[in-house]
């Protein structure tokens, strides 16, 4: 088009979202490829490495068992520790997935398609390694099942007044609409690895867990309408998982807990981690198996925009904490937040506000939106400052109502085992995943190639 | 529970081979060698060898005649054949306990007690409320002396020179050779080192002893004690006595660095009667105004309206100035002499406006000097009181009878005797002098030219080590004994059980030693008492005695003694000023270190550095900045050329230059509790300079040690939680006014509708914070009513202490004062459940392990708690424990015999809190139902009411109308603290008045808002 002086707008050409000319077939090939060929002594190292550290998390659970949560650094007045703040933040991760998938799907963001299945996978895995924490951090594990609603002889119930007891609801809910949520949209995709498999066992276990797929028409009609549904059952299940969190803290009344924007707050600061953690383990995906054509620096550079979003609403909240601790005229909040700033945990509350603050200030640039090293260290230190979020959040315990009973809680090497032990599980079970399930939806991505599009190849 | 009945039992049986033999079995009865064997193994000589075995047996032991098949003769009922009850004995019913009245010697004091007996087995001392010397409070020794009769480390059994022995073995060797040939020579080479005790049965031995061995010596030493009082009072008149301190008769009270409260004198009563004298119950009453001139902070300081900071060695000079001053305003104090002192060095407005103060109060003031002063100033002391009339009005002095005084001069004297080879037995009664005598003395060397040494004590210590002769000696709640208090009153040493091990008491040994025969303590002290009670109808009027714990109207009547001015004035001896440190040594929270392995004294936080575990030395922020040092940096002490390695720990308030070392720490091979904890500040005490000294110098090491402190945070950070006035602004305001004021605060609306709590009994809480002294009592108390674990040091660092009732230390200061680090003000709260109507724990627990009664107690179902701490973490008093590991699993089997059978022992992983002591509320819910009445005050208190010896705690039923609580919270200065939550908690407290005078300002600023603190 030359330069004339039509006044008539240009369409906006939409840059492809699949790069690299691909086809059905190169799409089914490169993606079913990663599931299907012989194991690698990279992917055995790194199972070998995470599944360690998944027995590290196992022994110092035993040792937990065995000695009583004493082996913690927890005190009164700090009751909890790195425990519910692990459970925090791994919750929080577990954000991410089922937003991208529920709420994207429902807005039509077709970007989307790249990214949600190990985005999802993610949530399934970051909410098992979120849920043991809560488990094993009461004093007596063995009666743990009383938080449930059990019948019983003793017409003994939980006591539905207590946050905990919501948590449980919340997350067991959330955590099983999520995995019906994954599984359905696995279903095509483990029929296109079940015709593709070589091996009689392959076939037979890749059968029954495709639920019989042939992929006709009337079932994709089904299967669109289920999966529609469930995407609008997960939506107000990704808003309330992390509200109802936000409760244990927002309904009790210790000074700096006893607010009523951690709703709102908590759910943005978990898909701000969340999605910290899927451009974390993406941009690591996406390299190790040349997905670039899949997941194009456009997908990421979206991903980028929501972070500074998120990041900026988190940012406000902190702002407005502060405030709202002023304005309200009471000496204890008041005294929190100057406390949290400038007192014995003002290091935590800098690394805090640096991290998720200050650094995803950066994306306010495009060259760094599209910087692939810039934006993973970026993550990293998003990941870093959400969990000391969660940390600062939970050490408005150390200095509440009567300074005599104020003190200091460190860790102990047991905390420290523990948090890093979690990580191994979750890294065990996404080296799984992405060794036997397709990391990106094959049946998805076919959908927004241009040869989906019924005009595709007419001219405007 | 009120209920006494005497002990309508026989002595016990003792080994001596006369009369009826018991036997265990009938290997003993053979005395097999494997018997032998076994006896060996089962009282080994390390405490780790206890093996469950041995207590679980000595418990069946104590069961006594409920246990008939355990074919044992541990029985102090009359039963001579051992059957299960085929009728009940009268008084005794399975699980209820019952109490009986007992005395607990100390020193030359004594402590008239209730010990609570459950099945055979003492768990629990109170007060006695008829007994001069308690008058029904207690103090943290009375408290945790049960947990000593249950001490697993303590002496188990004879042991001669190194290996184990018998008593047998001891009676044989003393009657076969040293009492044959001390009978023959009068006692030349034999010498006695006791305690200091007043009782009339050992006084009346110790003069057997004389009579029998008129060569011999005998000298009674004791750390720590008045001993410097009784000096005093015999230099000023000739004579020795007992004065007795009665502060609810004082208007003004001088205390020249007496520690009243906590250590000197008679603490219990003392406090008892200073509350008295400042219950302020309207705006109409009146209180007494308390000086204090003190070095290291203490809680009689804190108490204190004004308190002046100064060095120990600067109290005598101080207490030349306040007598001059007195002279000046018109006083004639003989026995002043001509003795002056530079008094620009205090000052000079506290002295005028205290000397005003005491010369208008006359024979309402008391003049009081701390026990640790030299001699001359307790006779000044004395002098002042004379001429103020206090004298027999408000000080009362009591003859000495049956005591042995402690002297150091009479410890010096025996070692000069020991070291010059004339002293070739001897016989050490209790006490532990290698360890506590002077260093410079040299005990433990002159020891070793001593033949032979005899050591009858608690535990094999310092001193057992280096004598041939260990003899285990009993608790006072294991034998027969008695006492006289300090204003004379006698009772008898009741025993509740029979000895634990094979030990035997002071009167049993010192018997043997005289007469040569073993003869049961009961036989000799019945002996003394025979002619104190009379033989007629002696069996009724004993029971009485042994019913009520006292002999009624045995009280010695006050002397007035007369004054020797000139001898006074002749002793006044001022120190020259000295360069340098000063060291202090104080008694601690194991006092002299006799309490050493009791481990509630050690696991309790010091009543003002709130440091469990751990000595430390005291300073001033003052001097810590001058040595360069901050807590927890180890420090080198040098003093007269002895060093010793401690900790530092700033105290604010704290004299300048000056150093507090507590005394009876740093303990080697002693008990699993003792070993190795603090510093022996002992190493550094001499015989001229015993509890202070000047010319120290400290230096620090460079390293840190981390100590166990319960109470990081000194300051309120101006929060309305000890809420304070003065008496004259209370008095004044229509509508009284404290600071800090409450916060203001919108309607309080309840979230739902409350309950009414309108209708039976509903409990509830008054503390008078003008009356709680901050002793740590109510602490104690409530561990033993309470069966709250000891968690240790490392525990207690880490923030995991057990105590269901703290005592909150604030310091306050004025933020424009810049001493005001160094010159706080201090408060003490006592904290522990508030029973909250709306009890924020309840609603946040997923489990519904704490709910409401329907009597309005907050309470724990242990059993439902699956210990998610979450109630812990919404308690804004944080009051929950939590049991973070299986604290009680490692309790050796004998300490479990201090537990209180109606208190649940609490697992691992699960919360725990103040209960109101709930066990009690039933008891008398139970017993008043019986009678078909309704609980009153009087038949129910809380464990910590009952301990608080200024009884500040009051506990009952607010619904009545007519109960003790109720009126306490009608009272105008009843508050709740964080009232603005509206958690209505039951526990109200009542604000704390002070009474400075008018023209010395109060050092806090009481209009203006917020108080910096002290304290970290």
């Amino acid at each position: 088009m030359s330069a004339s002086s039509k006044t008539e707008t240009t369409p906006v050409v939409e840059e492809p979202l699949i790069t690299g000319n691909q086809t059905f077939h190169t799409v089914t090939d490169v993606v079913s490829r990663i599931a299907e060929r012989k194991t690698t002594v990279t992917w055995l190292a790194l199972v070998g490495m995470s599944a360690s550290l998944a027995l590290v998390l196992l022994g110092s659970i035993g040792y937990l068992v065995w000695e009583g949560v004493g082996i913690w650094g927890l005190n009164v007045p700090v009751a909890w520790g790195w425990a519910i703040v692990n459970f925090v933040f791994w919750v929080g991760i577990g954000h991410a997935g089922t937003l991208i998938s529920a709420i994207l799907h429902l807005f039509r963001q077709r970007w989307r398609t790249s990214i949600n299945r190990f985005a999802e996978a993610m949530t399934l895995f970051a909410v098992i390694c979120a849920l043991i924490f809560p488990a094993i951090h009461v004093g007596r594990i063995w009666v743990v099942y009383w938080m449930l609603p059990i019948p019983n002889q003793m017409e003994m119930w939980p006591q539905f007044r207590s946050p905990l007891l919501w948590d449980v609801f919340a997350v067991s809910v959330y955590f099983t609409v999520s995995l019906l949520f994954w599984y359905v949209g696995l279903i095509p995709d483990l029929a296109t690895l079940r015709d593709r498999a070589k091996t009689k066992i392959r076939k037979l276990a890749l059968g029954i867990l495709s639920l019989g797929w042939r992929g006709g028409n009337r079932q994709w009609i089904n299967y669109e309408r289920a999966y529609l549904i469930l995407a609008g059952l997960s939506t107000p299940l990704v808003l309330s998982v992390h509200s109802v969190v936000s409760t244990d803290f927002a309904v009790s009344m210790v000074p700096g807990w006893h607010t009523t924007i951690f709703p709102p707050y908590f759910v943005a600061g978990a898909i701000f981690s969340g999605f910290a953690m899927v451009m974390t383990l993406g941009i690591i995906v996406r390299k190790i198996f040349h997905l670039e054509d899949f997941i194009t620096i456009n997908h990421l550079e979206k991903m980028n925009k929501i972070m500074l979003l998120t990041g900026m609403m988190v940012g406000y909240a902190y702002a407005c904490e502060f405030f709202v601790a002023w304005y309200s005229g009471n000496v204890y909040e008041a005294f929190t937040f100057v406390n949290r700033a400038f007192g014995p945990y003002a290091w935590a509350y800098w690394i805090m506000v640096t991290c998720n603050v200050l650094i995803p200030q950066i994306f306010w640039f495009r060259r760094f939106r599209r910087h692939v090293t810039i934006m993973f260290i970026a993550t990293i230190f998003i990941n870093i400052g959400m969990w000391f979020e969660r940390f600062v959040i939970v050490m408005s315990l150390a200095r509440d109502f009567l300074p005599s009973s104020w003190d200091y809680y460190s860790p102990t090497i047991w905390d420290i085992l523990t948090f890093i032990g979690s990580f191994g599980l979750f890294f065990t079970l996404f080296l799984l995943f992405i060794r036997f399930v397709p990391v990106i939806a094959m049946a998805e991505v076919k959908a927004v190639l241009p040869q989906a599009d019924p005009h595709h190849g007419e001219k405007h | 529970m009120k209920k006494r009945i005497p002990m309508k039992i026989e002595p016990a049986p003792t080994p001596q081979r006369t009369g009826k033999e018991y036997w265990r079995s009938l290997a003993q009865l053979a005395q097999t060698d494997e018997f032998k064997q076994r006896l060996h193994n089962e009282f080994p000589e390390g405490a780790q060898e206890m093996g469950n075995d041995w207590s679980r047996r000595s418990f069946l032991t104590l069961m006594g005649a409920s246990i008939a098949l355990a074919g044992l003769s541990g029985c102090r009922r009359p039963v001579e054949k051992i059957v299960p009850y085929v009728r009940r004995p009268e008084e005794i019913m399975p699980g209820r306990p019952l109490m009986y009245a007992t005395n607990m010697p100390f020193g030359t004091k004594s402590y008239g007690v209730l010990a609570r007996a459950n099945d055979g087995r003492p768990t629990k001392l109170e007060g006695n409320a008829e007994h001069p010397s308690t008058l029904g409070g207690t103090n943290i020794f009375i408290q945790a002396a049960i947990l000593g009769l249950y001490d697993p480390d303590r002496a188990k059994q004879p042991i001669d020179g190194r290996t184990k022995s018998d008593w047998d073995s001891f009676i044989d060797y003393w009657r076969s050779e040293p009492h044959t040939k001390y009978l023959d020579n009068g006692g030349r080479g034999l010498a006695v080192l006791s305690e200091s005790f007043a009782s009339p049965t050992l006084a009346r031995l110790k003069e057997e002893f004389a009579d029998t061995f008129p060569n011999a010596t005998w000298a009674a030493y004791e750390p720590i004690s008045d001993e410097n009082i009784y000096d005093g009072l015999e230099l000023a008149t000739g004579q020795v006595y007992q004065p007795v301190h009665h502060f609810d008769r004082a208007d003004i009270i001088m205390s020249l660095e007496s520690d009243f409260l906590e250590r000197d004198g008679n603490p219990v009563t003392n406090a008892r009667g200073f509350a008295a004298k400042r219950k302020v119950e309207s705006q109409d009453d009146t209180m007494s105004r308390l000086y204090v001139a003190e070095s290291c902070y203490t809680i009689t300081g804190s108490m204190a309206d004004h308190r002046y900071r100064l060095k120990s060695s600067q109290i005598g000079a101080f207490t030349v100035a306040l007598a001059r001053e007195l002279e000046s305003q018109g006083l004639t104090i003989n026995g002043l002499g001509d003795v002056s002192v530079d008094t620009t060095q205090f000052d000079q407005k506290w002295l005028r406006v205290a000397a005003s103060d005491l010369r208008a109060a006359g024979a309402n003031a008391i003049v009081l000097a701390g026990a640790g002063q030299p001699a001359w100033v307790h006779a000044l002391v004395f002098a002042m009181n004379e001429a103020l009339g206090a004298n027999g009005a408000t000080v009362t002095y009591h003859a000495m009878r049956d005591v042995a005084r402690p002297r150091r001069s009479e410890l010096k004297a025996l070692v000069d005797a020991m070291n010059a080879g004339s002293v070739e037995t001897l016989i050490i009664l209790g006490g532990n002098p290698v360890y506590n005598a002077p260093v410079d003395v040299g005990f433990a060397t002159a020891l070793n030219k001593v033949n032979t040494a005899i050591h009858l004590s608690d535990h094999v210590d310092e001193t057992s080590r280096a004598c041939r002769w260990q003899l285990p000696r009993t608790h006072f709640l294991e034998a027969w004994g008695d006492v006289r208090a300090t204003d004379g009153t006698l009772g008898v040493v009741q025993p509740l059980i029979e000895p634990l091990f094979e030990a035997r008491s002071d009167i049993e040994v010192l018997t043997l030693i005289v007469r040569g025969t073993s003869q049961p303590g009961y036989e000799v002290v019945r002996e003394t008492w025979r002619s104190v009670l009379g033989a007629r109808g002696f069996e009724d009027r004993w029971r009485v005695v042994l019913h009520d714990g006292l002999q009624r109207d045995s009280a010695i009547d006050s002397s007035s003694p007369r004054l020797r001015a000139s001898a006074v004035a002749r002793a006044i001896s001022l120190p020259q000023p000295s360069d340098g440190l000063e060291v202090t040594f104080r008694p601690s929270n194991v006092f002299d270190g006799r309490f050493a392995n009791n481990g509630w004294l050690h696991e309790l936080p010091d009543a003002m550095s709130k440091l469990a575990w751990d000595n430390a030395a005291l300073m001033s922020h003052g001097t810590a900045k001058e040595l360069g040092v901050e807590n927890e940096d180890t420090i080198r002490i040098d003093l007269g050329g002895r060093s010793l390695e401690t900790v530092v720990w700033v105290s604010p308030g704290h004299a300048d230059q000056a150093i507090t070392l507590l005394l009876g720490y740093g303990r080697e091979q002693l008990g699993r509790v003792a070993d190795g904890v603090g510093a022996n500040a002992y190493r550094l005490r001499t015989l001229a300079h015993p509890l202070f000294a000047t010319g120290g110098a400290a230096q620090r090491t460079g390293g840190k040690h981390l100590l166990a402190n319960t109470q990081d945070h000194g300051s309120m950070e101006g929060r309305p939680l000890v809420r304070e006035a003065t008496l004259a602004e209370y008095k004044e305001a229509d509508k009284p006014h404290f600071y800090p004021e409450a916060p203001h605060h919108p309607p309080l609306v309840p979230l739902w509708d409350p309950h009414t709590y309108q209708e039976g009994y509903q409990w509830g809480m008054s503390i008078d914070l003008n009356s709680c002294i901050g002793c740590n009592a109510c602490a104690v108390a409530c561990q033993s009513e309470n069966n709250i674990p000891i968690v240790g040091q490392e525990q207690v660092r880490n923030g995991r202490e057990m105590h269901w009732l703290r005592l909150d230390r604030y310091y306050a200061s004025n933020p424009d004062d810049p001493n005001g680090l160094d010159e706080p003000e201090v408060a003490f709260q006592p904290m522990a459940c508030q029973h909250c109507e709306y009890a924020p724990c309840e609603s946040v627990c997923p489990v519904a392990a704490t709910v409401h009664d329907e009597e309005g107690l907050n309470v724990m179902v242990y059993n439902r708690c699956i210990g998610t701490r979450y109630c812990s973490n919404n308690c804004p008093y944080k009051v929950r424990r939590f049991n973070f590991f299986n604290y009680t699993n490692d309790y050796p089997e004998i300490h479990k015999m201090t537990q209180n059978p109606d208190v649940t022992v609490r697992s691992r992983g699960v919360m725990e809190k103040c209960t109101y002591c709930i066990q009690r509320i039933s008891a008398a819910k139970i017993t008043a139902k019986a009678e078909g009445r309704t609980v009153t005050d009087d038949d129910l208190q809380t464990a910590c009411q009952q301990a608080c010896p200024a009884d500040a705690i009051v506990f009952g039923n607010i619904n009545d109308p007519e109960s003790r609580v109720s009126k306490m919270k009608k009272i105008n200065r009843d508050y709740q603290v964080l009232q603005e939550y509206n958690l209505k908690p039951r526990t109200s407290y009542l604000a704390r008045l002070r009474n400075p005078h008018p023209e010395l300002a109060p050092k806090v600023d009481r209009g203006h808002k917020g108080d910096h603190g002290g304290g970290h």
